[in-house]
């Protein structure tokens, strides 16, 4: 499998405090790669370097052939950044968000159309998309701003958290839709992630952090075999306690 | 670019800022006419006087017919008191007991009294009623007593002297009325400042608070992770607060206008206030004004022009930055302080002293405020100092120019998401402290 990312010992600082160390790792193609970590561990400054909304200060990282550091602009036409919590204009409606973003991807009306439709179709909303956003539950709009993401079928979705904040059942949705569209388009996930079952039911690889450093990386069958663990959350536990 | 344009006109462009900007033209147009309404309900129009004639003899009674020839409507009256409290006078006009003894037979000089009734303190009340009354009685006095002593052969000592204004501007003369003249050229000089200092303030604030939204709803990083140049997306949000700027600016226009148009049309004397004066007397200063070489020509409106965009550009841009720099929608609140203060002091100062009349150090610093051009801008126009208003184009060009590229470095830089990191640090240190 061809690689859709590679990280090459990205680094980062904010002042004395190194949030990203030296890290490095690849995602191919149609894979999910799973980030898991506590509040501070470095996931989202990775995750911000490779939307090139931060410029590392060591290493780089190649998406789809192109330098992060010294092609940002190429970089940014193969990706598409979900950050953590992210909203959309609340004054528009749902169908317009999607047309919007898909006028910054496309120049031709044709894609532009046949995006929106791909849109349309992942968030599953129907009629609501002709409502504003503003009147839209935060579930709603998670679906939105998700399928917003993978409809310009980029070679590298970055998804922050994806469902934090979400119930069962709308949590589920999103995941079915992350699998579905690396299926379907071949499109790479890099999700960050608090909770051990998401990435263990749907990432197909993962790595844990701990103060910009990777503690652990595998298949969640490799790295439950090698903690001797029987969850995600155990190997966390051991892997960030070093038991 | 027309893309991002649409999207920035669309988030800025809502029902509700065309709501306020309706009513702030209606209020306008509601407060003139209710100016209108109050003037004539004070019968400020001046062609009316309430008269108590106490000393009632046969010279004070010439004086009403004389005051009633001159097309005055006299309304006779007992006492002030008994008129407040039965036609509800606000003013009055008393001719005192034992005036003519003193003019005509002991030659002395005599008082009028002048009857005010305050029920409130608004200078329109104050300042307008009562003088038109009590200097138009003094002089039908003083004609009646010239024509008692000498006979009507003498009416020239009524007049004896007349004074004709001679003005100098522009290294010119004319047969005019400074006060006229300044009036209305003041018109200008007040009117644009104004409009430019309500258009840096709501812009500003409207464009900060746009982009803490769009920082606080992470659209900002979505927007900016997207393959679109930055100069594109700073641009297109320029341009759509620049052209919501120019909304604002016509609607205000209007507005002012139409408050002008009602005001105006009540025939008061507003010179007190330096606006409504030189706005009915305009027709007649214009000569003098094109006599005086204070008329702005077409280039010079462009380049007045040229100077209010760049203002708003520099205010925009700056606006951008602070914006970029703030948390949230909280922080956007004081963070259009620092334009806010730039735009009042310079605002303030040309409103009560000539700016180019200040000492050097005083005058470099406030010229080094870019929006303290624009303010001065019809000024010297009006007065051709040509090189201090195409000196004040030229910084204020190069200033933008400085800060845009400051705000396309901004926005291609760490520091629009590692200030807001390292602020949630240290506050977390803080807090474990």
């Amino acid at each position: 499998m061809p690689n859709a990312l590679e990280v090459q010992g990205l680094t980062k600082s904010y002042g004395k405090k190194l949030a990203c160390d030296h890290v490095s790792f690849t995602i191919g193609e149609g894979e999910i790669f799973g980030l898991m970590g506590m509040n501070g561990a470095g996931k989202t400054t990775i995750l911000r370097m490779l939307a090139t909304l931060l410029r590392p200060d060591e290493g780089d990282a190649i998406i789809a052939g192109h330098s992060i550091v010294k092609e940002p602009d190429k970089v940014r036409a193969n990706i598409c950044y979900l950050p953590d919590e992210a909203g959309a204009y609340r004054s528009m409606t749902g169908r317009n968000y999607l047309r919007f973003i898909a006028g910054l991807y496309f120049e031709d009306p044709k894609a532009q159309k046949e995006c929106v439709l791909r849109g349309e179709e992942i968030c599953g909303l129907g009629n609501a998309l002709s409502f504003k956003i503003n009147t839209y539950s935060r579930g709603m709009i998670r679906k939105l701003v998700l399928a917003r993401t993978v409809m310009t079928k980029p070679r590298l979705a970055i998804l922050d958290e994806p469902t934090s904040g979400l119930d069962v059942l709308n949590s589920l949705d999103i995941r079915k839709s992350i699998r579905r569209c690396a299926d379907e388009y071949g499109t790479a996930f890099l999700l960050s992630s608090h909770h051990m079952q998401e990435v263990q039911t749907t990432a197909d690889r993962g790595a844990i952090m701990k103060d910009g450093h990777f503690l652990a990386e595998g298949t969640p069958a490799e790295l439950l075999e090698r903690y001797q663990a029987n969850t995600l959350e155990e190997v966390f536990e051991r892997a960030v306690k070093g038991v | 670019m027309m893309h991002l344009l649409k999207k920035e006109l669309s988030e800025l462009l809502t029902k509700q800022m065309l709501i306020s900007l309706i009513v702030s033209v209606a209020v306008m147009f509601t407060l003139g006419f209710a100016m209108r309404t109050a003037v004539n309900t004070e019968d400020l129009t001046g062609d009316t006087i309430r008269l108590i004639d106490v000393d009632r003899m046969d010279f004070t009674q010439k004086v009403v017919e004389r005051l009633e020839e001159k097309g005055y409507e006299v309304i006779d009256g007992v006492t002030f008191e008994k008129g407040m409290e039965n036609d509800g006078w606000k003013n009055a006009v008393e001719i005192p007991a034992g005036l003519t003894d003193a003019l005509l037979i002991r030659h002395e000089p005599a008082e009028l009294i002048s009857h005010t009734s305050l029920t409130t303190v608004s200078i329109m009340t104050v300042s307008m009623g009562n003088n038109t009354g009590s200097d138009a009685v003094a002089t039908a006095i003083r004609e009646e007593l010239t024509a008692e002593l000498f006979g009507s052969d003498y009416d020239y000592l009524n007049s004896p002297v007349t004074v004709s204004p001679r003005t100098y501007a522009n290294g010119k003369s004319a047969d005019a009325d400074p006060s006229m003249i300044v009036s209305s050229v003041a018109m200008y000089d007040m009117f644009m400042p104004l409009v430019l200092f309500l258009l840096v303030v709501l812009t500003s604030q409207t464009i900060i608070g746009a982009i803490a939204i769009e920082k606080t709803d992470k659209t900002l990083e979505t927007l900016l992770s997207a393959p679109v140049p930055r100069s594109r997306i700073i641009g297109a949000k320029m341009l759509a607060a620049l052209i919501v700027a120019l909304i604002y600016a016509a609607v205000y226009g209007i507005g002012f206008v139409g408050f002008m148009l009602f005001t105006v049309s009540s025939g008061v004397d507003m010179n007190n206030m330096n606006v409504s004066g030189a706005f009915t007397s305009m027709a007649s200063a214009y000569k003098a004004v094109q006599d005086l070489g204070l008329e702005i020509t077409g280039i010079g409106w462009l380049g007045v022009i040229a100077q209010l965009l760049l203002t708003l550009g520099i205010s925009l841009t700056a606006s951008i930055i602070l914006g970029g720099l703030v948390e949230d929608a909280k922080g956007a609140q004081t963070a259009s302080m620092p334009i806010l203060f730039c735009t009042m002091f310079p605002y303030i100062l040309t409103m009560v002293s000539d700016i180019r009349s200040m000492e050097l150090g005083t005058r470099m610093l406030l010229y080094a405020v870019p929006f303290t051009h624009t303010f001065i801008a019809t000024s010297c126009m009006h007065f051709h100092d040509y090189a201090t208003f195409w000196g004040g184009l030229a910084y204020q060009a190069v200033f933008l120019i400085v800060v845009t590229a400051f705000a396309l470095k901004l926005y291609s830089s760490d520091l629009l998401f590692v200030n807001s990191r390292t602020h949630r640090l240290r506050a977390k240190r803080k807090a474990q402290e």
